[in-house]
């Protein structure tokens, strides 16, 4: 028994002396570092350290905090081996955390860093990573404002030609001599879609044509905020024309939020109505094709415009005529050629011509070896 | 007086949201996040705006005993059943989720599924080589949905096999997907972004107004 007992105890020193010469031969992380997170709210802190060697025996880290005044407590579970940094956001506001970095090794002995200095979360009022893109905003901003006032000085612009948009007045006419109706679809975005919004002006300008010619204009909607604002600018298109009394608000309707159901509903009035000129104009996703190929299969006119880069083939293919991208936005400007909308062209004109050159520039220097407009590129990403 | 209270909301609320992209502050994030539950307010609104809508238009349509006017009743039908089922016992009623999953889901599948049918007509009328155009399209679709199932390179590897590049189908589509299309379509988006913008900025100086209706 005591032989026992002695055998035992010999075993358990030799575990603790392998133990203890394993876990002496761990170095403790070097260089710990704590600071507050750059450009956010000051709800973290990022602790960072140096990589360990190869060879150093550490599986991974964990990181343990205090609170000034409070015990450690450990956060954010088991980091890998290849960890470097850590970023801590479950700190609270106004409290001083200081940080440990552990190194455990494959037999879970442990060795911890020197305790950093106490640290507070910050709010930063200006994210300094967003300045290149702050000042390309105000340079692509004063560029469309400067050439917006230019214009009034009545300078006369060009406008290359767009053939979607010169068809407008052939599908009104179309659908005038063949006595049937028009049908815009304003697709499934929401009022505060940019593509929305341009595709409202356009049906504004449309619906100029069809008081003129008093051809019924039909514009099914997927949200009742559009079909709102739809019906007060359409009704102001007729008032202008002098044609209220044929403005008739029942053209104007909700028909239903559901994505198929929509384009199940539109495609109804399709098969139904016949209208002879067809317009799709905003933002479309999976239904594109189906609405596309019906007014197609009814042999009507259609003209589509979309920013959805996606869904441009299928409009393309199916459509007599698409606007791409940016020249649905380009397209009240270019129908009612008012000079300050024009300027405005102008001005989006510039900020491409500067993007080009940057790429142009970006290209030949990186084949020079020179990579500081990839690398500025990269940081702004 | 009736668009300038608009346009100077616009201006203001739409300065002071692109601003807090550019501050992390939590007081411009506060800012930002508020506005956005603002916009949340709007949604019964709209839900009762577009229940009166739908009503109205079908009531006049059965009045009216325009084509198909019967169908109306099934819309008055459907809303019934759902708000008489969905009111009292909410979303997660199973006779609610029953009619959710056996009713609606399979018809928005349905009219999903159509879509594989108008994509291979449009395909069919895209690819008539009748142009050198819709040649190269014709060509590079080809390459591309052979590339895209694994039939394409067993038949390069087996069939040719003599030639000293495997998986020369799939390959070809990445360098399709990767180079000319994914340009284009950069191309396309930096457009739109920019064109974005500047429709933005003329709302935000009240250039562009015609969204706003009618009246001074």
């Amino acid at each position: 028994m005591r032989k026992t007992t002695q055998w035992i105890i010999v075993g358990l020193v030799l575990c603790m002396s392998v133990g203890v010469a394993f876990s002496q031969g761990l170095s403790p992380p070097s260089n710990v570092t704590a600071v507050d997170t750059p450009n956010d709210d000051g709800s973290s802190v990022t602790i960072k350290w140096d990589a360990a060697s190869e060879g150093s025996g550490i599986s991974g880290y964990q990181i343990l905090r205090r609170i000034t005044g409070a015990g450690l407590e450990e956060i954010g579970g088991l980091l890998p081996a290849g960890a470097t940094s850590y970023v801590d956001s479950t700190i609270e506001k106004g409290n001083a955390y200081a940080y440990i970095v552990r190194a455990v090794s494959d037999t879970e002995a442990t060795v911890d860093s020197n305790e950093t200095a106490p640290v507070k979360g910050s709010d930063e009022w200006f994210h300094t990573g967003r300045i290149p893109l702050f000042i390309a905003m105000l340079l692509f901003g004063a560029a469309v404002v400067w050439n917006i006032y230019d214009a009034r000085s009545g300078k006369e612009i060009f406008v290359r030609r767009i053939p979607g948009l010169e068809a407008v007045d052939e599908a009104i006419g179309r659908a005038t001599e063949m006595g049937r109706s028009i049908l815009y679809v304003l697709g499934l975005g929401g009022v505060s879609g940019t593509a929305t919004i341009a595709s409202m002006t356009i049906l504004g300008q449309v619906a100029r044509r069809t008081a003129d010619y008093e051809t019924p204009l039909r514009v099914p909607c997927r949200d009742p905020i559009v079909m709102s604002v739809v019906r007060e600018m359409v009704k102001a298109s007729y008032l202008d024309e002098g044609r209220p009394d044929a403005y008739s608000e029942e053209n104007i309707f909700y028909l239903t939020s559901g994505q198929f159901a929509y384009a199940a509903g539109v495609d109804g009035m399709m098969i139904r109505e016949k209208p002879a000129a067809v317009f799709l104009q905003g933002t479309f996703y999976a239904e594109s094709l189906i609405l596309a190929e019906t007014g197609n299969s009814i042999g009507a006119i259609q003209i589509a415009g979309t920013d959805s880069e996606h869904q441009l083939p299928f409009l393309i293919t199916a459509c007599d005529y698409t606007l791409i991208g940016e020249e649905l936005y380009a397209a009240s400007t270019y129908l009612s050629r008012e000079p300050m909308l024009l300027g405005s062209l102008r001005g989006q004109d510039w900020g491409k011509v500067l993007i080009f050159a940057t790429l142009v520039l970006g290209v030949v220097l990186e084949l020079a070896g020179v990579n500081w407009i990839t690398t500025l590129l990269q940081r702004v990403g | 007086m009736r668009r300038q209270v608009p346009l100077i909301l616009c201006f203001v609320f739409g300065v002071v949201m692109m601003l807090t992209q550019f501050s992390p502050h939590s007081f411009s994030q506060g800012v930002y996040e508020e506005v956005l539950s603002w916009a949340l307010i709007i949604s019964p609104f709209m839900l009762v705006l577009g229940t009166v809508t739908l009503v109205q238009t079908h009531v006049a349509r059965i009045r009216r005993r325009s084509e198909h006017w019967q169908y109306s009743f099934i819309i008055f039908a459907g809303i019934l059943l759902m708000v008489v089922i969905g009111i009292p016992f909410g979303p997660q009623h199973p006779i609610f989720v029953w009619l959710f999953n056996n009713v609606q889901v399979p018809m928005d599948a349905t009219m999903f599924s159509l879509l594989a049918f108008f994509i291979a007509s449009a395909a069919y009328r895209a690819f008539r080589a009748r142009t050198f155009e819709a040649s190269l399209l014709l060509i590079t679709a080809l390459i591309v949905m052979m590339g895209n199932v694994p039939i394409g390179d067993l038949f390069w590897n087996t069939v040719l096999s003599g030639l000293p590049w495997d998986n020369a189908v799939s390959d070809t589509k990445q360098w399709i997907l990767d180079n000319p299309n994914l340009s284009a379509r950069r191309g396309i988006i930096l457009g739109v972004s920019l064109g974005a913008i500047s429709q933005s900025i003329r709302i935000l100086l009240g250039i562009e107004r015609s969204y706003l209706g009618g009246g001074d």
